[in-house]
């Protein structure tokens, strides 16, 4: 026997209906929230008619706050059905599916758009109607789907149930007899943590994306992090070294009690290599090394620098190194030779600026100072007025002690700035 | 309601009429495909082609080194051919080399080439910058794929020299990326920093050499002055040699080059002459 499981009004939590299915068999499938089908089979030895074990799985989803309405039938299609259509209880008896089924109107099949349409134009209203006609004639007409459908109308069952597996969590707590204060011993810990959580997500064909790590201090308090590096890792030597580096930089406050470890499982990729191409770092020992420059990741200090799409002088991005495969073809571009570079100056150096006939002829900024022997300019640039409006003049000299600057003139502010050297 | 007559089966195999060769390429409509054009090749015909394949390969030096290849016989060129001449093929790895040079010598340039060079293989590369001097805009037009650059910035520092904490701090990211081994090119910028990096110790510079021994890294410093160079790295010193405008001072005048003058080797020394385009 199977049943059918529905809220009419929105759940308390998304999964609170499964909750509640789980809690009478493990074979649940979940249709999205709502409805729920439960594979009863083995019940009728705990309830003695199906009215107890309906009035049984109401009342256990009410003790949740779940306003559920019930259905059980002896086909899957019948209890699903029954159970979104009617309030309250309702026990299909054996043979009687295509009976109840019938008075129900047909929105209640889930119908696609066109094929509601079509059953409207030709007059169908109740699941009973579409029954009562040939599905031969109907796959005819709209192909095999249709004659499918006919079978759901009379409550006939095509497929079999396909059980929803529960969530699984990746997570493990150790509670220490001892306290423990140093790195080294929390080493050992950590390794005998990871290596049943990282095997247990192999064994579903999954890596961690981060992994959260809670210690329980002897004073009562918690020092918990996450970890999250760029790449999903399933190497427990990798997470070890990760958690042990994160430690060092911040040392929990006082002597560790427990140890609480939780993975986000994300499924695990494999890259196919190319012979042709230089090897990509291994995520793990990339990962690795980034953790190892925690002084300078920390900070948002390192990481692939990005240009972004604004005319704004010096504007620009650092996004997280993470670098992928080549694409094809980019090693066919031509080498452009060597350019000159500026070397800016972060922020711009303020500078005095003597100007003749228009043209710098003399500038002055720290570690900057000399006559200006060559000019190349002005270039004027303006923009983002809706923001921060910026509006200035541009110059590259060639200084008479050495170097090459570009310096701008701020006319917002009326005053020069040195932004690099040219180089 | 009446049952519509169901369709024939399905023709599962073509009738005799249809022929099954394959069509004439689209350039040629109504050319004829001769039978042995659609014949596969046989494996020792793909074995020979693979093999050439690897062997031409083999023979580009500008192209990463294979997987089972030997990194180290290969000189991280600059893409720059006067510059890999006078460096005997470009700066070798597993060595601490250097590029040194007063203020608009092209010394930031030529650093930007090789990174370019090597990126643009597909390799990876990191530049550790405590003064944070790098332009990301010059990095770009230099042909840096930017995805594969690593760049370490230095905090802000108010004066003109950064303090010898960040240089010290600059010299371990350095030795953590060497050690890390997933970086051809490693490089630390100390233009700018005036004396500060001939007053770190000189173990600093020891320790870095025998880290990226053995590796398939390059370890570039960039300075105004001579720093260090490890006794099979190479040391490239600039000089300016002078700007090119493209006319008399004006609105219409535009920076057009800078010129370099490049020295290269120990007690043989080599010149070069170095033409820098503006960006």
């Amino acid at each position: 026997m199977f049943g059918g499981l529905h809220s009419p009004r929105a759940l308390p939590e998304a999964g609170a209906l499964v909750a509640v299915a789980r809690a009478f068999t493990p074979r649940v499938e979940a249709r999205a929230p709502t409805p729920v089908l439960l594979d009863l089979t083995g019940l009728g030895r705990l309830f003695a008619t199906p009215h107890e074990l309906g009035r049984a799985l109401i009342a256990a989803a009410a003790a949740r706050q779940v306003d559920a309405q019930a259905a059980l039938a002896f086909t899957r299609e019948a209890a699903l059905v029954v159970a979104r259509a009617c309030p309250g209880l309702t026990v299909v008896p054996a043979g009687g599916e295509a009976a109840a089924l019938a008075p129900l109107p047909l929105a209640l099949l889930d119908l696609e758009p066109e094929q509601q349409e079509l059953f409207a134009r030709w007059g169908l209203r109740t699941i009973g109607e579409l029954a009562s006609l040939p599905p031969s004639a109907l796959a005819a007409r709209l192909g095999l789907a249709a004659a499918r459908l006919v079978h759901r109308a009379r409550g006939e069952d095509a497929g079999v149930l396909v059980a929803t597996p529960p969530p699984e969590r990746f997570e493990t707590t150790l509670e220490l007899d001892w306290p423990v204060s140093g790195l080294e011993p929390l080493a050992f810990l950590l390794s005998r943590l990871l290596e049943p959580l990282t095997g247990a997500l192999a064994a579903r064909g999954a890596k961690a994306a981060s992994l959260a790590y809670e210690l329980g201090l002897a004073d009562a308090t918690i020092h918990a992090r996450t970890l999250r590096p760029a790449m999903p890792s399933g190497d427990a030597r990798t997470w070890r070294t990760l958690v042990l580096l994160d430690l060092e930089a911040r040392r929990p406050k006082d002597e560790i009690v427990r140890i609480t470890l939780r993975a986000e499982p994300t499924p695990a990729r494999a890259a196919q290599f190319s012979l042709l191409d230089p090897a990509l770092p291994s995520p793990e020992k990339l990962a690795e090394t980034l953790a190892r420059l925690d002084a300078w990741t920390a900070a948002g200090r390192s990481g692939s620098p990005r240009l972004v799409d604004t005319h704004r002088p010096g504007a620009f991005a650092v996004a997280s190194f993470a670098p992928g495969p080549l694409p094809r073809g980019r090693r066919d571009a031509s080498p452009r030779g060597p350019r000159v570079a500026l070397r800016a100056y972060r922020p711009p150096r303020l500078a005095q600026v003597i100007v003749r006939a228009g043209v710098p002829g003399f500038v002055a900024a720290p570690g900057v100072r000399g006559t200006v022997t060559a000019a190349a300019g002005p270039w004027r640039a303006s923009g983002d007025w809706w923001d921060r409006a910026y509006s200035r003049e541009e110059w590259d000299v060639a200084l008479v002690p050495g170097g090459a600057f570009r310096v701008f003139l701020d006319r917002l502010r009326g005053q020069w700035f040195v932004e690099g050297e040219l180089d | 309601m009446s049952a519509a007559p169901l369709p024939a089966a399905l023709p599962w195999t073509a009738p005799p009429d249809v022929d099954l060769a394959p069509a004439a390429p689209c350039e040629s409509p109504g050319a004829v495909v001769p039978t042995d054009a659609v014949t596969p090749p046989s494996v020792a015909e793909r074995k020979r082609v693979l093999e050439n394949l690897l062997r031409a390969r083999k023979l580009q030096a500008d192209e990463p080194p294979l997987r089972v290849e030997d990194y180290r016989q290969r000189a991280l060129a600059t893409g720059v051919p006067e510059l890999d001449t006078l460096l005997a093929g470009g700066f070798p790895r597993g060595e601490l080399s250097e590029i040194h040079g007063p203020a608009s010598s092209g010394r930031t340039g030529v650093l930007l080439a090789l990174l370019a060079r090597t990126t643009a293989a597909g390799a990876l590369a990191a530049l550790v910058d405590p003064l944070d001097r790098l332009d990301p805009a010059s990095a770009a037009a230099a042909g840096i794929d930017l995805e594969r650059l690593l760049w370490l910035r230095g905090p802000r520092v108010s004066g003109e020299e950064p303090q010898a904490k960040t240089l010290a701090e600059a010299t371990k990211a350095v030795a953590t990326l060497v050690g890390a081994g997933l970086f051809d090119v490693v490089a630390l910028d100390l233009a700018g920093a005036g004396r500060e990096p001939q007053r770190l110790p000189f173990a600093t510079w020891q320790r870095l050499e025998r880290l990226v021994e053995h590796t398939k890294s390059g370890l570039v410093l960039l300075a105004e002055s001579h720093v260090a160079c490890s006794p099979g790295g190479r040391a490239l010193a600039l000089e300016p040699a002078g700007l090119r405008f493209s006319g008399p001072p004006g609105p219409a005048c535009l920076l057009q080059s800078l010129a370099a003058r490049a020295r290269a080797g120990g007690h043989r020394l080599r010149e070069a002459e170095l033409t820098l385009a503006a960006v």
